[in-house]
């Protein structure tokens, strides 16, 4: 009977989409038009991507609410450099931008010796805001558009609403970028040696396993992916207000949390985090159908947040009882 | 030189001020002017009130990150309230959905045993939604006046500065007076406090010397999520509205105002005079940059700068005082 | 004698306890005399502090009877035990370090005390019992080990304590504080206390305790007054026991240095030097908290430490972490496995390959199925009991985790290997094996440096043993040709040079 209660908690989230689905469907049909469908496929992009850079820091028993801070700043410095630098630079300085920002995460928790994920939180919550507001400083207060650069941005307007074939080109990023990072998690040493430290930071240490290299590596993933979904973001939207990435922070956690990924560390996976955010999109689809509020949504998703973090605590307090 | 450095990190407030005022006094502003230090006074009394409540959290090893979510919740429902019920009965009310929700914080984080940081920040992050919900997003104006003397008003004065004559004392200032009063008193003179030390310094001795240590942690989050409320409740009436906004940063802001007065997030140090001297350095720097006109998302930039200074030096300093890495 | 006509304060009565793998206490049984001071003596490992925290609630007994001041004791909580007279003063000390001493003394009773000036005020009046001038307002962290100590006793008296348990008490303390220590034993006698002392160092136990109970191995082997005893009948009750096909023989013919340590200072630890040979196992002996694993964490590159010179094989080498270490070829079997060496959600085979990633690596990319061959090799080899390699390495029992940490560094092969307490929790069968492969690591070439607190372990298995006290070396001893009491008594830092 317990193995069925552990078989159910790890496949509950799949069940929970597919149960929110068929419910969706029956209550409110537009939910399986094509149009609905692919407004779902669309807001994949920006949300999985900042998701998947976090669940790697979370593996690594750590947590980064700076993404916030990060998308918000390259989101306006990448627009703003099109013009000078192109679009092939901008987008380049871009994700380096991003990755930057999550480096110097890593550093400041490495040096004050920070090994707690709590300390961890608050660290990279102080840098959100350094962040933001450095963009906000950047762009004086306003927002960037794409008309208003001289030439339009087709490889930007190609990410954001561009499609290959059958599928969006956000959709494709998306896809390739979940390959690199789940071989790169579950079949390099680098990968593993991430999972080690998150699984146990003396053990490891003491094994040999580069710890310090990988909490900075698990950072400067989160950085590049935030980057990333920044880009999708504004390349869809054409805008960049210094404000863009509210909130994405929660929903990342949120969709991590979720997904099935351990907060405590070591355990966890991409794969886990796609279904967590397929969950959170068809959470927010069917809510809107249903015609809730987009606050009675922020609500909820807090809601959710308390109850898995809490779900997920008493699996670990369960599974210690040996 | 080892002296120095303790000197320092002990008294990082202290010094932290001390540095503010030396920069104001070359600074050719009004900042030394009765006016702007009643102002900063003024203006530092809800983060004060707010601190009162969270230090509390922290001495007994915990923290509470959702009280700007109690906060605005709180704010807008103290103004929207009066229009089903009488004034006093409105505040009461939103007073004690801080309670309330301190008491649900107290069950997740002591009897769930939950990690406090992460789901305090999830039950504020909840509670901004239904603010934001509450308000349709758009402040929402008070109207009473009686509602908005509460914070506005003035003791033994009418708040003028005309012809050198005594202003008199915001009601604001008051209030937190006697809460601080309260607070202190309790910390250092109950049983109550000083078993939140106990719990704080070690938990395990704390638990084999008798102390009911889930009940006196639970309280300490019923009590910040209480204060919290009531700081939301004051801040409306001062602003004339209610909004969600304040919610965001405000959690972070206070927390780190209680650690860099000495209260450290490791727990059993600390009380609620150090706190209300870091809150203050905090008050002071708000109103040190605008005396200093800073542009305001500079301000914010340099606030940010300065959270994470003092969160990373509270992390080094433990680091240190661990044995091996 | 008092009102119940019970000549005893505390009677034990075929107390038994074990915890998952391993029988810490079976059956013992210790009667303690109203207002003596009896002596509790033993190893490490001998069950005494197990049977310290079963009395003072920490611990719940599996079975047998406890009678303490005529009443009979099921379970109970530190608390209650302090509020019906029995004090424990721990080796660890029980104090918050955040606090004052006064408050302290009355945690928990601060509204008994009517605040803080009730509290400050009865404070020195114990502290000015027991002759202690410390400071009521002082923090404790703030104390030396014996104004703590101080501070506990205060506690103890606080609660009217009939009967005192100390354990280890004079481990961190100077001569003289000890003679204060001592006279405030002979006051607390003269009130009536009873005290039962648990200590290592016998003359402490000749001088002042008055019955004395030797424990081995989670029984009691004799309770005597102290005048029946010998000391070399104490030592050998102590240590002593067959001990023929406990351990395999020791590795023959240990050869050149392998291995020299130079000039290791820490804030613990003061001019460390010693060399290690091949194919020896090289013993540390010492008390807890003597400098033993700080030594060889130093060397493993655990701790940042710098301003010492190892030399292996002739060439100096600089290690500054774990990686350094095990690339100059060293090994660590970490003091405690749940903390430091074992991932417990993650499986056996990841816990074992954990040190050799790079073996299976290829361009960066794990090979599972050389991961596997790790897995399944060493399982063999070391007769790990597990279903399978896959399972959390959590579901096995201590001894099979020790195995597969043990494992995890036999894969790389390291010449030199480090073993802090390996055999703790570990059942018999499995001790064994570990002592045999301990054997094989030094005869094919490698060394062994082998940290224990079980003392016969250490003096059968190692060919040259180390004397640890207080961060410095006291003594070498070949095990083989010197007595158990002469190396214990430079352990105890009593003097006694190679």
């Amino acid at each position: 009977m317990k193995q069925v209660g552990a078989v159910l908690r790890d496949y509950l989230v799949l069940v929970m989409i597919l149960g929110l689905a068929l419910l969706t469907a029956i209550v409110q049909p537009k939910f399986i038009s094509p149009a609905n469908l692919v407004n779902i496929m669309r807001q994949f992009g920006p949300l999985i991507l900042v998701s998947l850079g976090m669940t790697f820091v979370i593996i690594g028993g750590f947590i980064d609410l700076s993404v916030a801070g990060t998308i918000n700043l390259v989101a306006v410095v990448t627009i703003s450099l099109i013009g000078p630098l192109g679009q092939t630079g901008a987008l380049v300085t871009g994700l380096v931008l991003g990755s930057v920002c999550g480096a110097i995460n890593a550093v400041l928790i490495l040096t004050a010796g920070a090994i707690t994920q709590a300390e961890a939180l608050f660290i990279t919550f102080g840098m959100s805001t350094f962040y933001s507001s450095i963009a906000l400083i950047y762009t004086g207060g306003s927002t960037y558009h794409f008309w208003d650069l001289k030439k339009s941005p087709d490889m930007f307007l190609a990410i954001g609403s561009g499609s290959i074939g059958v599928l969006s080109v956000s959709f494709v990023i998306f896809l390739v970028a979940l390959a690199i990072l789940w071989v790169f998690h579950t079949k390099t040493a680098a990968g593993r040696a991430i999972s080690l430290t998150g699984g146990n930071k003396t053990a490891a240490r003491l094994a040999g396993v580069p710890v310090s290299r990988s909490i900075v590596l698990i950072y400067t993933i989160a950085g590049f992916m935030a980057a990333l979904g920044a880009i999708v973001l504004f390349s869809r939207i054409t805008t960049a207000a210094p404000v863009i990435g509210a909130g994405f922070e929660t929903n990342a956690i949120l969709s991590v949390v979720v997904g099935g990924t351990t907060l405590k560390g070591g355990k966890g996976s991409v794969l886990r985090t796609v279904m967590g955010v397929l969950l959170v999109i068809l959470l927010n689809n069917t809510l809107d159908l249903l015609g809730v509020s987009s606050y009675m949504q922020w609500a909820a998703r807090g809601a959710i947040l308390v109850f898995a973090i809490w779900l997920d605590n008493r699996k670990e307090v369960q599974g210690n009882q040996l | 030189m080892n002296r120095l450095y303790r000197l320092f990190v002990q008294q990082k407030a202290l010094v932290a001020i001390a540095v503010i005022l030396a920069v104001m006094a070359f600074s050719g502003t009004e900042f030394f002017s009765a006016y702007n230090l009643l102002d900063m006074l003024n203006s530092s009394t809800i983060l004060i009130i707010l601190g009162l409540g969270v230090t509390l959290t922290v001495i007994a090893g915990g923290c509470d990150l959702s009280i700007g979510g109690i906060l605005v919740v709180s704010g807008i429902l103290s103004i929207q309230l009066q229009n089903y019920v009488p004034l006093p009965v409105a505040l009461v009310l939103a007073v004690l959905s801080g309670t309330l929700v301190g008491f649900v914080n107290g069950f997740l984080v002591v009897h769930q045993k939950t990690e406090p940081f992460i789901i305090t920040l999830g039950m504020g992050l909840l509670l901004t939604g239904v603010a934001q919900q509450l308000s349709d997003a758009h402040p929402v104006p008070a109207t009473n006046p009686d509602f908005m003397n509460i914070s506005n008003g003035y003791q033994f004065g009418d708040g003028m500065f005309t012809d050198g004559q005594f202003p008199g004392i915001p009601n604001l200032v008051i209030i937190m007076v006697v809460c601080f009063v309260f607070f202190a008193w309790l910390m250092r003179y109950t049983a109550f406090g000083r078993n939140l030390y106990a719990i704080g310094g070690d938990y395990d001795v704390a638990r084999y010397s008798g102390i009911n240590v889930i009940t006196n942690k639970w309280m300490t989050l019923v009590i910040s999520g209480t204060m919290a409320a009531l700081g939301g409740v004051l801040l409306s009436s001062k602003l004339n509205t209610g909004s969600a906004i304040y919610g965001d940063f405000t959690a972070l802001v206070v927390n780190c105002g209680v650690v860099v007065g000495g209260t450290s997030f490791a727990g059993g140090v600390g009380g609620i005079p150090q706190s209300v001297l870091g809150l203050l350095l905090f008050g002071m720097l708000d109103n040190a940059m605008n005396m200093l006109s800073i542009p305001s998302w500079y301000q914010t930039m340099l606030k940010g700068a300065v959270i994470v200074a003092i969160l990373w030096l509270d992390s080094y300093t433990q680091k240190r005082k661990r044995e091996t890495v | 004698m008092d009102a119940t006509g019970s000549e005893y304060i505390l009677s034990i009565k075929d107390v038994t306890k074990s915890f998952p793998g391993v029988k810490a206490l079976g059956g013992v049984s210790i009667d303690v005399k109203r207002g003596m001071v009896h002596g509790v003596v033993g190893e490490n490992g001998a069950g005494k502090s197990t049977l310290m925290k079963i009395l003072s609630g920490v611990y719940k007994k599996d079975t047998g009877t406890i009678i303490f001041d005529g009443q009979t004791i099921e379970h109970t909580t530190p608390h209650e035990s302090m509020l019906r007279g029995l004090a424990i003063i721990y080796q660890e000390l029980n104090l918050v370090n955040s606090m004052s001493v006064g408050e302290n003394i009355f945690l928990g009773r601060f509204k008994e005390m009517k605040g803080m000036h009730g509290t400050h005020t009865k404070a020195r009046a114990l502290l000015d019992s027991i002759g202690c001038k410390v400071s009521t307002t002082k923090l404790v962290s703030e104390l030396s080990v014996s104004n703590k100590q101080m501070v506990e006793i205060a506690k103890a008296l606080s609660f009217q304590s009939k009967l005192i348990i100390m354990d280890e008490p004079s481990t961190s303390l100077t001569s003289e504080e000890m003679a204060l220590l001592v006279k405030i034993i002979h006051q607390l006698k003269d009130q009536g206390i009873s005290i039962i002392y648990i200590s290592h160092k016998l003359d402490e136990i000749f001088d002042f305790c008055d019955i004395v109970t030797v424990m081995r191995d989670g029984k009691v082997i004799d309770t005597k007054p102290k005048t029946e005893f010998t000391r070399d009948e104490l030592i050998t009750k102590m240590v002593g026991r067959t001990i023929e096909n406990e351990y395999p023989e020791r590795p023959r013919n240990p050869g050149e240095n392998l291995m020299e340590v130079k000039g290791l200072n820490t804030r613990k630890l003061h001019d460390i030097q010693f060399h290690l040979r091949r194919g020896e196992i090289l013993g540390l002996v010492g008390l807890v908290g003597a400098g033993r694993t700080e030594i060889v964490r130093a060397i493993f590159g655990a701790d940042k430490v710098h301003g010492h010179q190892v030399t292996i094989r002739g060439k100096a080498v600089t290690i500054r972490n774990p990686k350094d270490a095990k690339d100059a070829g060293l090994g660590l079997i970490p003091e405690d496995r749940k903390l430091q060496g074992l991932v417990l959600p993650f499986s056996v085979e990841h816990n074992i390959s954990m040190a050799s990633i790079d073996r299976f690596t290829r361009f960066g990319f794990v090979r599972r199925s050389l991961e596997k061959g790790i897995g399944a090799r060493q399982v063999q080899s070391l007769k790990i009991k597990t279903p399978n390699t896959k399972i959390a390495i959590k579901n096995l029992s201590g001894g099979n985790q020790q195995k597969c940490i043990v494992g995890r560094w036999l894969e790389i092969g390291p010449s030199i290997f480090i073993m802090d307490e390996p055999t703790k929790g570990i059942d018999v069968g499995a001790k064994y094996e570990i002592y045999v492969l301990m054997k094989e690591i030094a005869e094919k070439g490698g060394a062994v440096i082998l940290i224990s607190s079980e003392l016969p372990e250490v003096l059968h298995m190692s060919n040259r043993v180390l004397t640890i006290s207080d961060g410095r070396i006291t003594g070498e001893f070949d095990p083989e040709h010197e007595s158990a009491d002469t190396i214990m008594r430079a352990a105890l830092g009593l003097g006694g040079a190679s």
